[in-house]
C-alpha cells in the first residue's frame, strides 16, 4: 500500500510537470461589454490556440460581493496563473495574493501597492496612455485641416478630460506633444468637467469648444465623456474615443454616434495578456512588479475598424502608421505627466492656447 | 480676451445659456411652491433624480417620450408625497427627510438600473427616447432672437411658461393666497379656516411636479440617457436661486438664469485656460456674493423702518 501511494505521488509530480500551464481569468463582471472583460477574453482564446494554454474564464458578475469568494476559491483551486483587471479589483488582490504565495497573479490596468508586505507573486500591468494619446493627438490635428467634411480650416483640436488629475494629464500631454509633431501652429482647447458622472456638463462644455472652432475633440472623461459623444452628434462634428472601441460600442445603441467617433485611444488588454502568458512560459516575466506598456509591446493603439477606414483618408493613415513606427524604433519620445511639474504642465497648455 | 467678449455677443451662447437654466428653472419653480407655504423642499435633488431615471427608462421601454416624461414626474410626485407624508403626518424633520429622500433617490436609481440593464453607470443600452426640440416658423425668422430662442427642447419652452403661471398662481389666485397664508403666519391662516395640512400637502406636492420636469429633461433634453447621479448638485443651486428671489417666481427665474450665464461663461472660459478649479467654482461665488448683497439690502430696509 505505502509503495503504491509512493508510485502514485511519484507519477503525479511527473504529471505535474509535463501538464500544460492552467490559467484561469476572473472577470469582475461578464463578457459582452465590447470593452475590457471582452478584450481579457480573447487575449486567453489566443493563448490557448497559440501557447496551448489551459484556461477558464469565469465571469463573477457585477455584485462586489461575489468577487472576493470567487478569487478565493480560484486560489484554492490548481490553477497556476489567476488574471482579474480593473481597479476595483485591486484591494481584494492585495488581501488574497499574499495568502497564496504558490500561485501567480496578474492584474491588468492598474497596479497593486508592492510596498504591502507578500506580493512578489503578482504581476501588474499599465499603459502607457501618452503614447497612444500622442498618436490621436497627431491625428486630430491632420484632420482638423484636412478639408475632411465636418471640419473648418482653422487648425483648433480639443480635449474633455475627467478632472485636472495626473492620470488625465498624461492622456493630455501625449496628446497635445502629437498635435504639435505634426502642426507646430495647432490650437488646443481643454476643458475638465471636474466630476466623472455629469453628461450634461460633458456635453455643454463640448458644445462649447465646438462652437470656438474646435471639429474633433478627444473623450477622456469616463462616464461624462458619453456627453461629449452626444455633442458630436448634435453639432455634427468629430470624436475620439477611449479606452475601448467606442464606435463599436455605440453601433448598436445610436448609429448617428458611432459614425462620428473617427477611432478610439485603445488599451489592448488581450495583447498584454497574451504577452505576459508567454513571457511566463519562457520563464521571462517578472513578477513582484508593474509593467507599463506601450505601442512598442502593443499595449496601447488605434482602433483601426470599419470606420477609421471609410472616414479618414489614407494618406493620414498611413502618417499615422509611420509615426508609430518611429515610436517603436524610439526616433519620437513622448513625455509623461507623472513627475512632470504643474510649471512644467502649464507651460505645455499655454504653448497650444488659442 | 477678444474671443471671451465676443462670446457675448453670439447668439450660440445666449442659446446655452437658456439650455443650461431649463433645469434650474423649474427646479427653483419647484423650491418656490413649497417654501412658500413654510416647507423648505431640501428633497428636490432626489425627485430630479427619480424623474431622471424613470423618464428616460419608461420611455426606452413604451418608445414613447410623453409617456415617459408622465411616468418621470409621477415618480417624483410620489417622492414628494412620502416626504410630505413623513413630514406632516408623522412628523419627522423637513430637512432630514429631504437629505434621505436625496440619498435614496441616488441609491435607488443604481440599483434599479443594475437590475433592469445589469449596468451600474448609464441606461444608454436601453435605447433612447428623446423630448422632440420645437421649431417655431415665425420665432425662427427673428435675427439674432430666434437663434436664440428657437429650436429648444419642448421642455424648455414648458419651463418658461411655468414661470409665469407659477407667478401668477401665487399672486393672483385664492389657491397662492393661501398658500402665501399659510407660510407666513399657519396659525391666523387656520383662524380663518384654512385647512393648513391640506394646503401644504398640495404645494409639496406641486414642488413634486416641477422637480419632475427638471429631472426628466435631464435625461431625456439635455443627454438622452440616464447617468448615476446626474443632476450633480443642480437641485441645491435651485434653492439658491430660489432664496435670492424670495417670493417673488420672476425674481427666482432671473436667479436661475444668471447661475445659466455663469455656468456658461465658466465653459467658455475653460477652453480659453483658466484653470478649470476657477470655472466651476463661478456659479457657487456668485451665490455667495448675490447672497451678501441680498442679506445687505434686507438689514438696510429692515432698519429704515425702525428709524421711522
Amino acid at each position: 500500500m505505502k509503495k503504491f501511494l509512493v508510485i502514485l505521488l511519484a507519477t503525479l509530480f511527473v504529471l505535474s510537470f509535463a501538464r500544460p500551464l492552467k490559467v484561469a481569468l476572473l472577470l469582475n463582471g461578464t463578457l459582452g461589454d465590447k470593452s475590457f472583460f471582452d478584450s481579457a477574453g480573447r487575449g486567453i482564446q489566443m493563448a490557448i490556440k497559440e501557447l496551448g494554454i489551459e484556461a477558464k474564464i469565469i465571469e463573477a458578475g457585477y455584485q462586489q460581493e461575489r468577487w472576493r469568494p470567487y478569487l478565493e476559491d480560484l486560489s484554492d483551486q490548481d490553477y497556476d496563473i489567476i488574471i482579474v483587471g480593473t481597479w476595483q479589483m485591486q484591494e481584494i488582490l492585495e488581501e488574497i495574493a499574499p495568502m497564496y504565495p504558490e500561485k501567480k497573479y496578474f492584474i491588468f490596468d492598474t497596479s497593486v501597492d508592492y510596498s504591502k508586505p507578500g506580493l512578489d507573486n503578482v504581476y501588474s500591468i499599465l499603459y502607457k496612455q501618452n503614447e497612444g494619446s500622442f498618436l490621436v493627438g497627431a491625428l486630430a490635428a491632420l484632420i482638423t485641416t484636412s478639408g475632411m467634411p465636418k471640419t473648418n480650416p482653422e487648425p483648433i483640436i480639443g480635449f474633455l478630460g475627467g478632472m485636472d488629475i495626473p492620470v488625465i494629464n498624461d492622456f493630455l500631454v501625449g496628446y497635445i506633444e502629437g498635435a504639435k509633431y505634426v502642426n507646430p501652429n495647432i490650437k488646443v482647447l481643454i476643458s475638465y468637467v471636474g466630476s466623472f458622472n455629469d453628461p450634461a456638463k460633458g456635453k455643454e462644455l463640448s458644445l462649447a469648444m465646438y462652437r470656438q472652432g474646435a471639429d474633433i475633440i478627444f473623450n477622456v472623461a469616463g462616464n461624462t465623456g458619453v456627453g461629449l459623444l452626444e455633442a458630436a452628434k448634435e453639432a455634427d462634428r468629430w470624436a475620439i474615443g477611449v479606452d475601448s472601441d467606442q464606435a463599436l460600442i455605440y453601433e448598436d445603441i445610436d448609429i448617428e454616434i458611432a459614425k462620428r467617433i473617427v477611432t478610439s485611444m485603445m488599451k489592448n488588454v488581450d495583447i498584454s495578456i497574451f504577452r505576459g502568458l508567454k513571457l511566463h512560459l519562457e520563464g521571462k516575466l517578472k513578477y513582484g512588479q508593474a509593467e507599463a506598456l506601450g505601442i512598442a509591446e502593443g499595449g496601447v493603439g488605434v482602433a483601426d475598424n470599419k470606420y477609421y477606414r471609410e472616414l479618414v483618408p489614407e494618406q493620414i493613415r498611413a502618417k499615422i502608421k509611420e509615426i508609430e513606427e518611429k515610436i517603436l524604433k524610439g526616433e519620437i519620445k513622448v513625455s509623461t505627466a507623472y513627475g512632470m511639474s504643474t510649471d512644467e504642465l502649464n507651460k505645455l497648455r499655454s504653448s497650444v492656447r488659442p | 480676451m477678444s474671443n471671451f467678449f465676443q462670446n457675448f455677443i453670439d447668439p450660440a451662447f445666449w442659446y446655452s445659456v437658456l439650455r443650461v437654466s431649463t433645469p434650474l428653472l423649474f427646479a427653483v419653480m419647484a423650491a418656490l411652491v413649497s417654501s412658500i407655504s413654510g416647507s423648505i423642499n431640501i428633497g428636490i435633488e432626489g425627485m430630479m433624480l427619480m424623474a431622471a431615471f424613470w423618464g428616460n427608462v419608461v420611455g426606452a421601454f413604451v418608445k414613447n417620450p410623453w409617456i415617459g416624461l408622465v411616468a418621470g414626474v409621477a415618480s417624483a410626485m410620489a417622492m414628494s408625497l412620502l416626504l410630505a407624508f413623513s413630514h406632516l403626518k408623522l412628523r419627522v424633520n423637513l430637512v432630514i427627510a429631504g437629505v434621505a429622500l436625496n440619498l435614496f433617490g441616488s441609491g435607488f436609481t443604481v440599483f434599479m438600473l443594475f437590475a433592469l440593464t445589469g449596468e451600474k453607470g448609464t441606461s444608454a443600452s436601453l435605447g433612447s427616447q428623446p423630448i422632440p426640440r420645437l421649431d417655431i416658423p415665425l420665432l425662427r425668422d427673428i435675427p439674432f432672437l430666434g437663434k436664440v430662442l428657437n429650436n429648444h427642447n419642448a421642455l424648455t419652452y414648458l419651463a418658461l411658461i411655468s414661470i409665469f403661471l407659477v407667478d401668477y398662481l401665487i399672486r393672483k389666485t385664492p389657491l397662492g393666497m393661501r398658500m402665501r397664508a399659510v407660510g407666513e403666519n399657519p396659525d391666523a391662516a387656520t383662524s380663518v379656516g384654512v385647512s393648513v395640512l391640506r394646503v401644504k400637502y398640495l404645494s409639496l406636492l406641486l414642488s413634486g411636479v416641477f422637480a419632475g420636469f427638471a429631472g426628466a429633461f435631464l435625461s431625456m433634453g439635455y443627454v438622452s440617457w440616464f447617468a448615476r447621479d446626474m443632476t450633480s448638485g443642480r437641485g441645491f443651486i435651485a434653492l439658491a436661486a430660489q432664496a435670492l428671489g424670495g417670493n417673488s417666481a420672476i425674481l427666482g427665474a432671473l436667479g436661475a438664469l444668471l447661475f445659466g450665464i455663469a455656468e456658461a461663461t465658466g465653459f467658455t472660459l475653460q477652453s480659453l485656460r483658466i484653470p478649470s478649479e476657477i470655472t466651476n467654482m463661478i456659479p457657487f461665488i456668485l451665490t455667495l456674493v448675490v447672497l451678501i448683497i441680498y442679506a445687505r439690502t434686507r438689514v438696510r430696509s429692515h432698519s429704515r423702518i425702525q428709524k421711522i
